[in-house]
């Protein structure tokens, strides 16, 4: 194995938690308000469905292929030419969704605070730090996470008790006003951050207590979705019927942020929490992406291709898109499709594939005997 | 150590170099303009105007240096007003940039002051601006000036540093309403579509005072609907529509009892107002529930009131004065200018919303025909510190 690590199925459990959250609370309120209005904060327990059919369907393929990752297991099950075409699907699309993922972060950043910083400095310094967390490898990005995510968590809800003051609780009303389908609707677009736990499917082999993975796997599903609600639920009370006239709708009510007077201005807090989450997310979505290309490759180390995947990432985070506004039209429009479709519509298709195959292996088996 | 290794480290050492001047975004306070008001008015050539207020930097910081020294200039000219102008509030801005040595700040501002004309012109798009600058924040307040806002920001006030802080400190105080941006842009996408926004007046100086160095007080309530003023009304009926609007926090109720001389004040300790919508055979009906509670602050009568008898006239008449008081902000608001800045429109929805979507494109027409039931309740918590009457013979307190 290339990877000489051991992380605890608790520390995957911390890693996925940011690296679904850090880009969720950004610009997906907004998106989901657009389609479900008051029920916004009903769509992330849709959407979670998603997330949790993804971890069963890497874990059953884990139990399959214990010492294995996504890219070594897909030629085991498809055999060697389509096992390594689908393998260049999952690392091209991790590539580019990593891309998206660190566009996200430099176009919140230059939008909020670095107005005339070039877009390519912001997000070059960002894979930067992210590709040294990388190449110290799995173990040192599992407590980065355990450090990093509990402080998240506390100022997430810490911010959320300061708007208290702030919220309208009857903006949550009519509940259902037009059915179930708007909160559908709105469930969609956070559906492809779900799928994003597919990603522990490059983190079980490493996993030393393994029989807890899918329990850790779960409760960080959990976790997300819940944290999706509340955020959504709390930006809802605050900014109401307006959410999603802001691009940024967490932000704009964490701004908003008044208390006695001199407890305001605090979205330096945020923007510190966020960086540092979606600083998990970037060096995540790099290791599996580092990892899985050194597989693919068969390398026997991914320590050396870190830089120039880095430089890569770069690349695609700049032509990823030409603009915000198309951003976040990709983000909305075909991504979830795009996304749902890799993430867990080919795993799928692997599991049914390689539990068929042990059927029959197992048969041929019984028959010789 | 080989010489190329070396190189390499300190050729690796030297590039860090480059990182440690700064980033592109860097800016020192003392190149930054701070705004702490602004101002925009429509000119007759429908310009805008855009008028800020500067923070002076040494005055305001230079002011424990000062004390010592007993300079008795006072506290005014910490700030500077400059206007600029142009077609869009943006545009006005670079105009003003022009004339400013420094760049222009905006997270500091704590008023933005809509010119009447402006107003009335629509401030749609000037809020768009406002909510679309990452550096203004939702929390400024927003505010009417009779008159020019220029005017309003110019003033050199006594109290306080500068004129936006008194605005701001008179919003905040909630005696007559406060509005927020964020307030003010959720009022006008709501299902009703209008706003209510707090009007400012200069105050006259005092007499041997400069024209300038007075302030401009919250007096009135400018109504909007879509996002034009269409008039205003005055500060008592503003205090209704505090009431119906769940809104109120401080009042004084001054009544009299029947037979007896001298009045009675009470002031407010809580209030809440509850809303219950009734949509009856094609009938669409309100119950405004409201329970006020209040202390005794003044007694010009003759009466002890330690007496429980007294108490419960007492609460008979602040009743029928919230009443009263409602009901004159309901005839001028509903009936009169029709805008539903009680947003009434947003109960109904959200109690009938297969009803209220029926109707949602005619509520202008159905607001003025809702049928508003109020029913108050006041109760009477704590006579002050005082029982009979001060300054009053014994035997002439009515027990």
């Amino acid at each position: 194995m290339i990877e000489k690590g051991k992380i605890s199925a608790m520390q995957m459990g911390i890693m996925m938690y940011p690296t679904i959250t850090a880009t969720a609370i950004l610009l997906v309120p907004a998106i989901t308000a657009r389609y479900a209005k008051q029920d916004m904060w009903l769509s992330p327990f849709w959407a979670s469905l998603i997330g949790f059919l993804t971890v069963y369907i890497a874990v059953q393929l884990h139990h399959l292929y214990p010492q294995k990752t996504l890219i070594e297991y897909s030629e085991d099950i498809l055999g060697k030419f389509l096992g390594k075409a689908v393998g260049f699907i999952f690392l091209f699309f991790y590539l580019h969704a990593n891309g998206i993922i660190i566009r996200e972060y430099g176009e919140f950043v230059v939008g909020n605070f670095l107005s005339h910083t070039p877009l390519v400095v912001v997000m070059g310094s960002m894979i930067l730090v992210c590709s040294f967390a990388v190449r110290s490898g799995v173990e040192v990005i599992g407590r980065l996470a355990e450090v990093i995510v509990p402080v998240v968590i506390i100022l997430i809800l810490a911010n959320i008790i300061l708007l208290i003051p702030d919220m309208k609780v009857e903006n949550m009303f009519p509940i259902m006003e037009k059915g179930i389908m708007p909160s559908l609707m709105g469930a969609i677009i956070p559906q492809g951050w779900f799928t994003e736990f597919l990603l522990i499917a490059f983190l079980l082999p490493y996993v030393d207590d393994r029989n807890k993975g899918k329990k850790w796997g779960m409760i960080s599903v959990t976790a997300v979705m819940l944290t999706l609600s509340l955020i959504n639920i709390a930006v809802l009370f605050v900014l109401g019927g307006i959410t999603s006239r802001f691009l940024y709708p967490a932000f704009s009510a964490v701004r908003y942020v008044s208390i006695a007077d001199f407890l305001e201005h605090i979205e330096a807090i945020v923007m510190a929490l966020w960086v540092a989450g979606v600083f998990v997310k970037i060096a995540v979505f790099y290791y599996a992406l580092v990892l899985g290309t050194a597989q693919w490759l068969n390398l026997s180390d991914y320590r050396p291709i870190t830089f120039p995947i880095g430089f890569l990432l770069l690349l695609f985070a700049v032509w990823s898109a030409p603009n915000l506004i198309e951003l976040i039209h990709f983000l909305g429009s075909s991504s979830p499709f795009y996304r749902i479709s890799i993430q867990t519509g080919i795993p799928l298709i692997l599991l049914f594939i390689a539990k068929w195959r042990r059927k029959t292996n197992n048969q041929k088996l019984t028959q010789q005997g | 150590m080989s010489i190329v290794q070396k190189a390499a480290k300190i050729l690796f050492v030297s590039v860090h170099l480059i990182l440690l001047s700064g980033c592109w975004d860097r800016t020192e306070v003392n190149d930054l303009a701070l705004i702490v008001g602004l101002g925009i008015d429509q000119k007759k050539d429908g310009k805008i105007m855009l008028t800020a207020e500067l923070i002076v930097p040494q005055a305001v910081g230079g002011g424990g240096q000062m004390m010592g020294g007993g300079g008795g200039s006072g506290v005014s000219g910490q700030t500077v007003v400059r206007s600029g102008t142009g077609t869009t509030v943006a545009d006005a801005i670079s105009n003003l940039q022009e004339k400013l040595s420094r760049r222009v700040f905006w997270g500091h501002t704590k008023v933005v002051v809509f010119g009447e004309k402006a107003a009335k012109a629509g401030i749609r798009q000037h809020l768009d601006f406002l909510s679309r600058n990452p550096q203004i924040r939702l929390r400024s307040n927003v505010l009417v000036s009779k008159g020019t806002a220029k005017s309003v920001l110019e003033l050199l006030p006594p109290i306080e540093q500068s004129s936006a802080e008194v605005l701001r400190e008179l919003s905040e105080s909630q005696l007559l309403l406060r509005v927020t941006i964020k307030e003010a842009m959720q009022m006008l996408s709501s299902d009703a579509d209008v706003a209510a926004l707090p009007m400012v007046k200069i105050l006259p100086p005092e007499k041997g005072k400069k024209d300038l160095q007075t302030i401009a007080f919250i007096q009135r309530t400018a109504i909007f609907k879509k996002d034009k003023m269409i008039g205003d009304i005055d500060d008592k009926l503003t205090r209704g529509v505090l009431w119906l609007r769940n809104e109120i926090k401080r009042a004084n109720v001054t009544v009299t009892l029947k037979g007896e001389k001298g009045n009675i004040t009470a002031t407010l300790i809580r209030a809440h107002t509850e809303f219950i919508p009734k949509y009856e055979k094609g009938k669409w009906k309100m119950i405004v529930k409201v329970t006020a509670e209040d202390d005794i602050i003044l007694n010009g009568t003759k009466l002890d009131l330690l007496n429980p008898k007294y108490t419960k006239m007492i609460e008979k008449e602040l009743e029928n004065e919230t009443n009263k008081r409602i009901r004159a902000a309901l005839k001028t608001v509903q009936k009169e200018m029709k805008a539903d800045i009680f947003d009434f429109a947003d109960i109904f929805h959200r109690k009938y919303p297969r009803e209220w979507n029926q109707v949602k494109n005619r509520w202008e027409q159905i607001f003025p025909t809702v049928e508003v039931i109020v029913e108050t309740k006041a109760y009477v918590r704590r006579p002050g510190v005082n029982t009979a009457p001060q300054g009053l013979p014994e035997q002439e307190v009515k027990q």
